[in-house]
C-alpha cells in the first residue's frame, strides 16, 4: 500500500495482477465489445494511478473504490455519443458470437458455489443488482423503470447483498 | 441501537457501496461509520461480498492487456515522477538533472557545427572568387604575353632580311605623275626570295576594286610577282612575294583587284632598277 502511494512500479503490477480480472469482469458485463472494455479497462488503471492520493483506508476497501471507478467509467462510455454511434453499426448476430468467443469466465476453484449463488438470488434480486450495479442505474431510476416503490427497490437490493454475504459466509 | 440497527436495514450502506448516494449522504455514512462500529463491520461485510461477487464473475483479460496496461502506466509514472523526485535526495536529482545537460550540449554543439559551416561556405565561396578573378588576369597576361612573343619573333624575322648580306634593298621611286610614292624592296637572288617592306610602303591607299600589283622585268619581259593591297595604318609587316632568282628592275602598277596577266603601264606607281 505504501508502495503504491509512493508510485512504484512493482505497486503497479501486483495491482494489476491483484484485481484486473475481477475489474475487467465486472467492465465486460456493463461493456460487451471486448475492444472497448479493454480501453475502458486502461482508463481505469491510468484513472486509479493518478487519483490514489484520494482514497484513504478508512474510507472504505480498495476493491470498492476501484470498482466504482470502473463501473463509472464503462457507464460512462456506454452512455457516450461515440459508444453509441458505434453500436448501431454493429449487427446483433456478429455481436453474440463474438461476445460468446470472447467470455472467458474465470472460475476460480474455491468459487466453484457460483451456480448455487445465481439459484439462491431471487429473479427480482438478480434483476435489481444487475440493474444498478452492471446497467449503472441508479436505485431511483431502477424504481422508475421496475414501477417498484424506492423502499422496495433498497430492501431487495439489501437483501441481494445479504444473500451474497451468507453464500461467501 | 435501535436507530443503528434501522440505519443498517434502510438499504443505505448497500447504495454506499454501489457508490448510489448523493454526497451529504456520503458524508453522513462515513459519519455514522466512524462512530458506530457496528456500522463499519456491517459495511465491510458489504463490501468484502461485492469484492468476492465480482471475483467470482472476473474475466482475466487477455495476456497483453497487461504490457499495455502497465506500459502505459510507467509513462504515466515517469511524467508524475518529475515532480515527487524533486524532493527525494541525490539518486533521483541525478536521473532528472543529466538529460537536460546532455540536451544543451548537443543543442550548443549543433549550434557550433551550423555557425562553422556557414562561415566555411562564406570563406569557400569568396574563394573561388578570388581564384576565378586570378584565372582570368594570368589568362589576359598569357595573351599579353603571347602577343608580345609573336612580335618580338616578328621583329627578329624582320631584322634578319635585313641582316642576311644576299639581300638588296633596291627603292622604288615614284613616276612622274606620283612623285611622291617610294617603296622598299628586299631582294636575294641566292635565296630566290624576293620582300616588300609594308611599313616603309608610301602609296595611296587602294580602293577595294584594285590591288597594287609588284613586277619584275627579267630580259626586257615583266614578270608577274604577286598582289599586296596598301591599307592606312598596316602593321610593320614584311610581305614575301613570289620567287625569282634574277631581275633587272622592279615596278609597282595599279590593277583591278586580283592582278593582271600583263602590266598597265599607265597605272605604274614606282619603279627601280636592281
Amino acid at each position: 500500500m505504501s508502495a503504491l502511494k509512493n508510485r512504484e512500479k512493482i505497486a503497479v503490477e501486483a495491482l494489476y495482477d491483484m484485481y484486473s480480472s475481477s475489474l475487467f469482469g465486472v467492465i465486460s458485463r456493463i461493456i460487451t465489445d471486448t475492444a472497448t472494455a479493454e480501453d475502458v479497462l486502461q482508463e481505469t488503471f491510468v484513472k486509479i494511478w493518478h487519483s490514489f492520493s484520494s482514497y484513504s483506508t478508512e474510507k472504505g476497501r480498495l476493491f470498492t473504490w476501484m470498482v466504482n471507478i470502473a463501473r463509472h467509467l464503462a457507464i460512462d462510455k456506454l452512455r457516450s455519443k461515440d459508444f453509441k454511434n458505434q453500436n448501431k453499426n454493429q449487427e446483433l448476430e456478429n455481436n453474440v458470437t463474438f461476445i460468446d468467443e470472447q467470455r472467458n469466465t474465470v472460475y476460480k476453484p474455491e468459487l466453484l458455489g457460483i451456480k448455487d449463488l445465481v439459484q439462491t438470488l431471487k429473479p427480482e434480486q438478480k434483476l435489481i443488482l444487475e440493474l444498478v450495479y452492471f446497467k449503472g442505474y441508479t436505485h431511483v431510476e431502477a424504481a422508475d423503470e421496475l414501477g417498484i416503490p424506492l423502499g422496495t427497490i433498497k430492501t431487495r437490493l439489501r437483501m441481494a447483498i445479504l444473500q451474497l454475504r451468507k453464500h461467501f459466509n | 441501537m435501535e436507530d443503528i440497527k434501522a440505519y443498517i436495514e434502510s438499504g443505505i450502506l448497500e447504495l454506499y457501496v454501489l457508490g448510489d448516494v448523493s454526497p451529504d449522504e456520503k458524508l453522513q455514512v462515513e459519519e455514522m461509520a466512524s462512530k458506530h462500529p457496528a456500522i463499519k463491520t456491517e459495511l465491510e461485510d458489504i463490501e468484502r461480498s461485492m469484492e468476492l461477487y465480482a471475483a467470482e464473475n472476473a474475466v482475466e483479460p487477455t495476456e497483453h492487456m497487461r504490457d499495455r496496461i502497465l506500459n502505459s502506466l510507467v509513462v504515466n509514472l515517469a511524467d508524475d515522477n518529475n515532480f515527487p523526485t524533486k524532493a527525494k535526495p541525490v539518486k533521483d536529482n541525478v536521473v532528472t538533472l543529466t538529460p537536460p545537460k546532455q540536451n544543451n550540449f548537443y543543442k550548443y554543439a549543433f549550434a557550433a557545427c551550423l555557425a562553422l559551416l556557414i562561415a566555411s561556405v562564406v570563406v569557400i565561396i569568396s574563394i573561388s572568387n578570388k581564384l576565378n578573378d586570378a584565372n582570368t588576369q594570368l589568362l589576359a597576361l598569357n595573351s599579353t604575353n603571347q602577343h608580345f612573343a609573336n612580335t618580338v619573333k616578328f621583329m627578329d624575322h624582320q631584322l634578319d632580311v635585313y641582316r642576311d648580306t644576299t639581300f638588296k634593298i633596291i627603292k622604288l621611286h615614284g613616276m612622274p605623275k606620283h612623285t611622291s610614292s617610294t617603296m622598299m624592296v628586299a631582294f636575294s637572288p641566292v635565296k630566290k626570295k624576293v620582300m616588300i617592306d609594308m611599313a616603309d610602303l608610301k602609296l595611296p591607299a587602294n580602293d577595294k576594286d584594285h590591288q597594287y600589283q609588284l613586277w619584275a622585268l627579267v630580259g626586257g619581259k615583266p614578270v608577274d610577282l604577286g598582289v599586296f593591297d596598301k591599307i592606312s595604318g598596316d602593321t610593320s609587316d614584311m610581305k614575301e612575294m613570289k620567287s625569282l632568282a634574277l631581275a633587272q628592275a622592279f615596278a609597282v602598277t595599279l590593277e583591278p583587284r586580283g592582278g593582271s596577266v600583263n602590266p598597265t603601264m599607265d597605272q605604274m606607281m614606282v619603279i627601280g632598277t636592281f
